[in-house]
């Protein structure tokens, strides 16, 4: 266990959060758009940097040491409420310089990627940017569940603002909208839950609670409830099924976003959230059951989908929710440790692939990967670099390999063996739908070419660092002579499954040796479910609309009827009342003399009996 | 006499005038009623003064005297007023202000 | 006895006048019934021993008052050609009212303990002139006023419109 420095940790959140005050609240830097870019860049460089040496200046601690700095917030009687800080231990620097870097690099690929944009819509941009990578790290960086919570809630906004970018398009402020009601779906569980786990322990903060959960101290009423809705967060923010539905629509905004948000950093929140709280689930093991089924159902359930799409952006995001499946089930099955080794490896490896999907679209100018061809004989390195994250997201070479092989290993180890069979069958299928894109797009005939621009350097830069990156941290696992735990078979068996997938698809896709329609047809019933996404988002429709509409029905006759009711009853008796008392104002003076002589008598009255 | 005839026959002028407020049609004729009731409230004061040795009573209703002039003299402009408008001092015709 | 024999003189002619004053039919005779009220008053007030007042009374009241009313009244007459009769309504009810009011007076009237009359002192005009410009000075000054200003309407409504 290793332990950074605060100091250096709260430089981290500052510089992007510096970075986003100033191109918020400085109009003519946002307005202009580039110097806000750099400012941006410059300040996410900064804090990189800072993560990197806050990671490598860790001091190793004895375990039991609380890696929390705190300062205390909301104040009441007895000591503080609650209190925000930084939790500095091993996976939080990991994931910081992970946010980083991704962050860091995905805005330099912007730089290029949205040189098209408008000025003031590049200043709006990189200022969500900043904040976005503020929240993230602050969410990694919380020492408590509120903090975490509140950071939490700041990323689901900054996701709704970036997916929305383009908000002139119906189908983006749809998409937005949609993936902002789906993760608060999941959110309210997540609030439920802490209020829940503080009004039983009486604190937010996570190292207390682990002291109790690992001495066997933590003794609260209904706390698999609690569990199961903090977990219900992490479905919605982690794309779980059934809430899954969100992700591939987010594929709406900026290629880069979607690399940023949606694949490499926000949605494995709610990963490094169960992880983190790890704790605290592993006193719930009817809670960690479903979370590793779910997960496993939920990495098969995507990969089908997967395996049928036609937009490369939307096979890449339903392989992200099959990767968070993995990530999901390992956290079910007790390998946090592995579940967050396959976060960072699968952040870095996915952000490749869509910043190469990025170049890859703006190459052919479409999505669709059958109008695609031929991008490795005229763009090596791009073809290189997708093919080196292909070759790691499939599990064939590190660092996919080893953080896979753990995942299956623990999830084996578990004895959880119809989830392990679903992701050994996801792992099939993750090769083949990947090798699908790469031979569509990368091999095969070119469409009929228009004019291909160079892509611009900023992105092919990019693509090569992090192929670099990926191939690096493939030769450091692999030095580290990563042991995986787990019987001497299973690295074969995922090996072979993988290879499979491959083959079957440079069989169909590339070799034509198979018709894609006849395998269709073969595997109909799930072909035809997974290209309607199960029916999913119909039923989600349909519900939405039934209960709105319902709702909207009743909200309606109630305000017709009741409400206006009342209104016009209340009016009419002030109306038949007026008319009826108007009746006293006879207009004789004499009349208003009786009203006074009789006043007087009143009074006359009143002061004899008193 | 002791003070309580004197306040007797206060308020018998009193709730006669009353009376005639209450009754007649005629505007003028209210006026005269008024004129009454203000003449029992000034037997009643001279009469406290008078009783309890009090000068304040007096100067009341001297004071009360001349305001009843003024308002004698203010209600028969309006009556006259009324009078050339309407061409009635009737109050029962005079109703403008019924709700 | 001189003083008992008075009041109840005073008494009757104040109560026939005024009963006159709210029965007649004749306008005009109300007026006159009215100046033997506010006459019988004056009586009253000697009796009160205050001999002042009771000039005040016939000069102001009785002298003026009643005159005016009995230029309003020729006037109103003459315009309307003919001599004005009045009526009454709701006499039943007025007198119920009246009846109950005059009740509760009396009510409290017999609460009240006696009181006894004191000795008549002797320069009370000079009293009253000294208070007048004393303590009630600023009073009788707004009185004049008032009285200015009311005159002034009376007249102002009065006009003849041309």
């Amino acid at each position: 266990m290793r332990i950074g420095s605060p100091e250096l940790a709260l430089l981290v959140l500052a510089l992007p959060f510096a970075s986003f005050l100033a191109i918020g609240l400085i109009r003519p830097l946002r307005r202009r758009g580039r110097p806000a870019a750099a400012v941006s860049i410059l300040a996410m460089a900064g804090a990189f940097l800072t993560a990197g040496a806050m990671s490598w200046q860790a001091i190793p601690v004895a375990r039991g040491l609380n890696p929390a700095v705190l300062w205390s917030w909301l104040p009441a009687d007895g000591g503080p409420m609650a209190s925000v800080g930084v939790w500095v231990d091993g996976m939080a620097m990991q994931m910081c310089v992970l946010v980083t870097l991704v962050s860091l690099l995905v805005q330099v690929y912007s730089w290029s990627y949205l040189a098209d944009e408008p000025p003031p819509s590049l200043g709006r941009y990189y200022a969500y940017q900043s904040l976005f990578a503020f929240s993230m790290l602050g969410l990694v960086l919380s020492p408590g569940f509120l903090q975490m919570f509140v950071f939490w809630e700041l990323v689901g906004l900054r996701s709704y603002l970036l997916i929305g970018y383009w908000y002139d398009r119906p189908s983006a402020a749809q998409a937005a909208v949609k993936a902002f009601w789906i993760t608060k779906l999941g959110d309210l569980g997540f609030v439920a839950g802490i209020v829940m786990l503080w009004s039983g322990t009486g604190t937010f903060d996570f190292w207390p609670l682990f002291q109790a959960a690992e001495g066997g101290a933590l003794h609260v009423d209904g706390l698999t409830t609690i569990m199961f809705l903090i977990y219900l967060g992490a479905v919605g923010k982690s794309a779980q099924f059934p809430l899954h539905v969100w992700l591939p629509d987010a594929m709406e905004g900026p290629t880069p976003v979607s690399a940023l948000i949606h694949a490499a950093t926000m949605v494995t929140a709610g990963v490094y959230m169960v992880a983190r709280a790890y704790p605290l689930f592993a006193l719930v093991p009817s809670v960690l059951t479903l979370i590793a089924w779910v997960g496993a159902f939920t990495a098969l359930l995507a990969a089908t989908m997967a395996c049928v799409e036609r937009d490369i952006k939307r096979v890449l995001a339903y392989s992200t929710v099959s990767q968070l499946g993995y990530m999901m089930a390992a956290n079910g099955a007790g390998a946090p440790e592995a579940a967050f080794q396959h976060l960072t490896t699968h952040g870095v490896f996915k952000a490749l692939l869509f910043l190469g999907a990025g170049i890859v679209i703006h190459h052919f100018h479409t999505n669709d990967v059958f109008r695609m061809g031929g991008l490795f004989g005229q763009r090596p390195w791009v073809g290189g670099s997708f093919l080196v994250a292909t070759l790691a997201l499939a599990g064939v070479i590190p660092p996919g390999f080893f953080s896979k092989e753990a995942v299956l290993a623990g999830v084996l180890h578990a004895h959880l063996s119809v989830p392990f069979l679903m992701l050994l069958a996801t792992s099939f299928l993750t090769a083949f739908y990947m090798f699908r894109v790469v031979f569509l797009a990368f091999f095969g005939h070119a469409p009929v070419h228009h004019a291909h621009p160079e892509p611009p350097v900023a992105m092919d830069a990019v693509c090569r660092a992090l192929a670099v990156l990926t191939l690096a941290l493939g030769l450091r696992a692999a030095v580290a002579s990563h042991h995986v735990e787990g019987p001497a078979w299973l690295p074969w068996i995922s090996l072979t499954w993988a290879f499979a997938g491959i083959a079957l698809a440079w069989a169909t896709y590339q070799a034509g040796r198979l018709d894609p329609a006849r395998l269709a047809a073969a595997f109909a019933p799930i072909d035809f479910l997974a290209r309607r996404r199960y029916f999913l988002d119909d039923i989600y429709g349909g519900t939405y609309r039934l209960l709105l509409l319902g709702l909207s029905r009743v909200v309606g006759w109630v305000d017709r009827y009741v409400v206006d009711g009342v209104l016009n009853a209340l009016s009419a008796g002030a109306l038949r009342a007026g008319d009826a008392l108007r009746r006293i104002q006879t207009g004789q003076p004499q009349d208003y003399v009786y009203g006074v002589a009789l006043g007087v008598l009143l009074l006359l009255v009143w002061a004899q009996l008193g | 006499m002791p003070l309580h005839a004197y306040l007797v026959l206060a308020a018998l002028v009193f709730v006669i005038g009353l009376f005639g407020v209450l009754t007649r049609r005629n505007a003028v004729g209210i006026l005269l009623g008024i004129e009454l009731m203000l003449n029992a409230v000034n037997i009643n004061l001279v009469a406290f003064s008078r009783f309890r040795a009090d000068l304040a009573g007096l100067i009341f209703t001297l004071f009360t005297i001349a305001i009843t002039v003024a308002e004698v003299a203010v209600g028969l402009a309006i009556v006259i007023v009324i009078f050339r408008v309407r061409r009635t001092i009737e109050a029962d015709h005079l109703d403008l202000l019924r709700g | 006895m001189t003083e008992t024999l008075g009041f109840w003189v005073a008494a009757v002619v104040l109560v026939a006048a005024s009963l006159a004053v709210v029965l007649t039919p004749n306008l005009f005779h109300a007026v006159l019934w009215l100046a033997a009220a506010l006459v019988a008053t004056g009586g009253v007030f000697l009796l009160l021993d205050s001999p002042f007042l009771f000039g005040v009374q016939l000069l102001l009241y009785a002298g003026g008052v009643v005159t005016i009313v009995v230029f309003a009244i020729m006037l109103t007459e003459r315009l309307v050609g003919e001599s004005i009769r009045q009526t009454s309504r709701f006499v039943f009810n007025g007198a119920v009212l009246a009846a109950a009011v005059f009740v509760g007076i009396l009510g409290f009237l017999l609460q009240a303990g006696a009181v006894t009359r004191p000795a008549a002192v002797g320069d009370q005009l000079g009293d009253l002139g000294r208070a007048l410009v004393g303590p009630f000075a600023a009073p009788l000054q707004l009185l004049g006023v008032l009285l200015v200003i009311a005159l002034l309407g009376a007249l102002y409504f009065a006009r003849a419109e041309d």
